[in-house]
């Protein structure tokens, strides 16, 4: 395998995944946005969309939290500064992967 | 791929403008205008009430800067964010006092400055057209952001065209520009109206305890 394709190996695999991909680019777009908004924008349901977010809280590239809005419930999710530093590294080295491969 | 990242995070952002709620409230606040500049023709000059008109203008303003947003917010919170999710934007700009004082008296020197335009040419028919230039640049910007918007370049045309008619509608300048604000305002509330009727038929209310 040449080196060109031996760097996509190097990818952050908990980035990759692609509803966490999709989860983290909604998320770093925004200062935060909650369960409800991410589960229309994913389509992910509510269970594949807790344990993803679960991930990512447990790499410290999200940060969850239980609050109210009025007299709403809301779980609000934010990425975290090791998230965008994750996200923005990850699409670094695709870019790079595909300049180098096409 | 960089296309696709930034797609994801245009429709986000898009996500402000779904439920129309922004159109109903400046409309609101056209209307408000449109009242002010009526108000003048209607009170007698000989006493204070064109001057307490007058400090109304500047508490429209006021309104306008600080609290608009505020009252989308609320109306959201109430509608929208029930419905299909809550998002919280990036501010546009650092939000400090120092930046509303600055916007306040931005928009009171250009006030001034259209003021004393006026009197130089000696007639303000020109300016229904002028402020319907000046909001569909306005409309054209936020449509450019939050592309797929076609609605916002109806409402450019709109009011363009709008302001074109008052201007040479042969009325007096302040009832002109108060029919400008009028039939916009209008404008925007109907539309702001369809939109979040489709909006609410397309998204009812989920049932309790829906979130996480």
């Amino acid at each position: 395998m040449s080196e060109n394709l031996r760097s996509v190996t190097d990818l952050d695999r908990l980035i990759h995944e692609p509803a966490r991909l999709l989860i983290s680019t909604i998320l770093s777009g925004v200062v935060s946005a909650d369960f409800i908004f991410l589960q229309r924008e994913t389509g992910l349901t509510k269970g594949n969309l807790s344990a993803h977010l679960s991930k990512l809280e447990e790499a410290g590239y999200v940060k969850i939290e239980k609050t109210f809005k009025g007299k709403l419930p809301l779980t609000v999710c934010k990425l975290t500064a090791s998230g965008h530093k994750a996200l923005a590294k990850y699409r670094q080295q695709l870019q790079d992967f595909m300049k180098k491969t096409s | 791929m960089d296309h696709d990242f930034k797609a994801v995070q245009q429709r986000v952002r898009r996500y402000w403008f779904k439920d129309g709620i922004g159109e109903i409230v400046v409309g609101g606040l056209f209307l408000l205008l449109a009242l002010y500049f009526a108000g003048h023709r209607f009170l007698p000059a000989d006493t204070n009430a064109p001057l307490m008109l007058d400090g109304s203008l500047a508490l429209l303003l006021i309104f306008g800067i600080y609290f608009t947003r505020r009252l989308i917010n609320v109306f959201k919170t109430h509608i929208t964010y029930p419905r299909t999710g809550f998002v919280e934007y990036y501010p546009e700009a650092k939000d400090t006092l120092q930046t509303r004082v600055f916007i306040f008296f931005l928009v009171a020197g250009f006030v001034l400055l259209l003021v004393v335009f006026g009197r130089w040419v000696g007639t303000f028919v020109w300016l229904p057209g002028f402020i319907g230039f000046l909001s569909s640049v306005i409309l054209i910007v936020i449509r450019t952001r939050a592309i797929e918007l076609n609605r916002f370049y109806y409402l450019a045309a709109a009011s363009i065209i709008l302001g074109l008619i008052c201007s040479f509608s042969g009325l007096p300048a302040h009832y002109s520009l108060s029919l400008f604000y009028a039939l916009f305002g209008l404008v925007l509330i109907i539309l702001g109206v369809i939109v979040l009727a489709k909006y609410l038929r397309d998204n009812p209310l989920p049932a309790e305890g829906e979130d996480e």
